[in-house]
């Protein structure tokens, strides 16, 4: 470059360059997708806007936790038989299910756009197809759920660890939590992102997904409260319980925690009440993949 | 198939030869209509255009192409790979380009372009610097950090053919792509499909405006309700009229006296003479009046036809 284009500055036209580097086929593809359909969700790379309904909400689930060990570590020198507890696993699973609102909020967000500003036909001209689409949201969203849910578990027991009064004897006398509550919140993630994503599919206006995923759960644990109370009048049983969407992935906890139907739960009392549990789950997990696969069919017959 | 792809995902010399299109009988039938009707054809490599009035199938094809849609009947290769056989592997060496907005309108230029990299098999870190280099090429630089909401429609068009070609696929396919543009937006447009073949990518851009075919493009395939019309180079399309343009400056009009006088069919249109000649005596003698009046000669060219008058006449041609 001569002395006078460095000084009056100059432009270069860098023209075009193939890609000569390796090429991921639709493994890769999918997970390219994956992880942005996870930035989306998380509203990395958005406004700030749309960073403060995740990460409140972690902070609004992990809440107990933080209580949970600051209450261990003022009373840790106190005379108790049993330390106070404020919220033990199981329980804690269940408060997961805050993160209902949360998928009423992602799911839509991360499903209903693409249809909406016509992306599918690039995203399906691409080495991909609609089952790699329908894996890769659902893994974006039950991958956050899943997050969202455990990272509190973790800070509880590793909380508890630190202010009992033996850490080893607390992690030896908890070795079966180290798999009961992942496998009890890999249930739930899966649950809620099935759910979730299959509602918004329907419909390529957030809005109206968003509202329609909570409507069926509260519609649906409305419905089963009733229903469970007539039958618990006449005969004891509860079976309605099934029809409650928003619990199933509770029942399933408890069975994963106690190995059988907790006593105080509405199912109580009925005949193979943990098998229709989980019959009921898995067929509300297939009828939504179903319909996934359904709606993503792209290829025109 | 595999067998076929380096590592790199590009295709296998005995590939890289073959033709770029190879269809055959190809037939796609809706239950209402018939959409494509028995079309076969073989395209070269480069910048070919997809001509037709709208319903011609033009859609439909690109659909078939991508795998997208079934074939009725028929069979479709595209650079050598069978399209119903591995629609996967056609598709990592396509690009393209709807004529609908199809961009998610509250992200950057660059993350959808980055994005569309990855989706295509990029690794992430390569996908990004390509994004970034594509939206330079295309005139985007400075407003790639913008969400694609705030763009005009050509800036719009630019970002859409940005993700079509990000992934460096052998084939770009373009709907419509000057749809919308005002006429300098529509030239820059045009400019950068016919960049396009310099860089190695051949097009293939579906469009009813011949004039811009007629302008980038070398090879032309018109269909007509989802029939082939004609196939064929462009330049070999455009036949000569037997009318000849002839610029003698300001003497236009003494010209085209003196050519009357002589029984040679001539007239005036904008400071050009138009002659009827048949036969190279009568080009003779065109160049004699022009000598004995003294006139000076700017240019003498046989005028040929346009694509419209070939898209027209054959199309009545065709059964």
């Amino acid at each position: 470059m001569s002395a006078g284009a460095a000084r009056g500055g100059a432009v270069y036209d860098r023209g075009y360059r193939p890609y000569e580097g390796t090429r991921g086929r639709r493994g890769a593809a999918t997970f390219a997708l994956y992880k942005a359909s996870m930035r989306r969700a998380l509203g990395i790379r958005r406004s700030w806007r749309q960073k403060v309904a995740p990460f409140v909400l972690l902070g609004v689930v992990t809440i107990p936790a933080i209580v949970n060990v600051g209450v261990g570590y003022v009373t840790r020198d106190e005379l108790f038989d049993d330390r106070i507890e404020i919220i033990n696993y199981r329980d804690y699973v269940g408060v997961s299910s805050a993160l209902l609102l949360f998928v009423a909020l992602v799911a839509p967000d991360v499903i209903c756009p693409d249809r909406r500003q016509h992306v599918l036909p690039l995203m399906f001209a691409r080495p991909m197809t609609g089952v790699d689409y329908v894996f890769a949201k659902l893994g974006a969203i039950a991958t956050i759920i899943f997050a969202f849910s455990f990272l509190p578990q973790v800070l509880l027991f590793v909380g508890n660890m630190l202010v009992s009064d033996g850490a080893l004897d607390y992690f030896t006398g908890h070795l079966d939590v180290l798999w009961k509550v992942p496998l009890s919140i890999v249930l739930l993630a899966a649950y809620y992102a099935v759910v979730g994503v299959a509602i918004s599919s329907l419909t390529d206006r957030r809005i109206v997904a968003g509202a329609a995923i909570i409507g069926l759960f509260l519609v649906t644990s409305i419905a089963a409260g009733i229903f469970v109370g007539d039958f618990e009048a006449e005969e004891g049983e509860s079976v309605a319980a099934l029809l409650n969407v928003l619990a199933m992935p509770l029942y399933l906890r408890d069975l994963v925690f106690l190995g059988h139907v907790d006593p105080e739960s509405p199912l109580a009392g009925v005949s193979n009440g943990g098998l229709l549990a989980i019959l009921t789950y898995t067929g509300i997990l297939l009828l939504g993949v179903a319909v996934l696969l359904r709606r993503y069919r792209w290829v025109e017959r | 198939m595999t067998g076929l792809i380096r590592p790199d995902g590009r295709l296998r010399p005995a590939l890289e030869t073959a033709p770029l299109l190879r269809i055959e009988g190809l037939t796609k039938r809706y239950p209402a209509t018939t959409a494509l009707d028995n079309l076969s054809v073989e395209v070269p490599r480069g910048r070919i255009g997809l001509v037709g009035a709208n319903g011609a199938g033009k859609t439909t094809t690109f659909r078939l192409l991508l795998g997208l849609a079934r074939a009725t009947e028929g069979h479709i290769e595209v650079c050598g790979l069978d399209v119903a056989r591995d629609p996967i592997a056609v598709r990592a060496r396509l690009g393209y380009m709807p004529e609908h907005d199809c961009l998610p309108l509250d992200q950057t230029a660059a993350d959808v372009v980055a994005t569309f990299g990855e989706l295509s098999g990029l690794p992430a870190r390569a996908a990004r610097q390509r994004a970034s280099d594509i939206l330079d090429l295309v005139g985007l630089d400075e407003a790639r950090f913008r969400p694609i909401g705030g763009f005009s429609t050509g800036m719009r068009q630019r970002t859409k053919l940005a993700q079509a070609i990000v992934g460096d696929p052998e084939l770009v396919l373009l709907d419509e792509p000057t749809a919308g543009l005002d006429p300098v937006g529509r030239d820059d447009m045009l400019a950068l499909v016919a960049r396009l073949g310099s860089f190695g990518i051949s097009v293939l851009m579906a469009t009813h405006l011949l004039d811009d075919v007629q302008k980038v493009c070398d090879y032309v395939v018109m269909i007509d309700a989802g029939r082939l019309v004609v196939a064929g180079a462009t330049d070999s399309l455009l036949e000569r009229t037997g009318t000849v343009t002839v610029d003698v400056g300001p003497s236009a009009d003494v010209l085209v006296t003196a050519l009357g006088r002589k029984n040679l069919p001539a007239h005036a249109i904008e400071g050009l003479v138009e002659v009827t000649v048949d036969g190279d005596a009568e080009l003779d003698r065109l160049r004699d009046v022009i000598a004995e009046l003294e006139l000076p000669l700017y240019r003498l060219s046989t005028r040929l036809t346009s694509l419209d008058e070939v898209f027209l006449r054959r199309s009545e041609d065709s059964p």
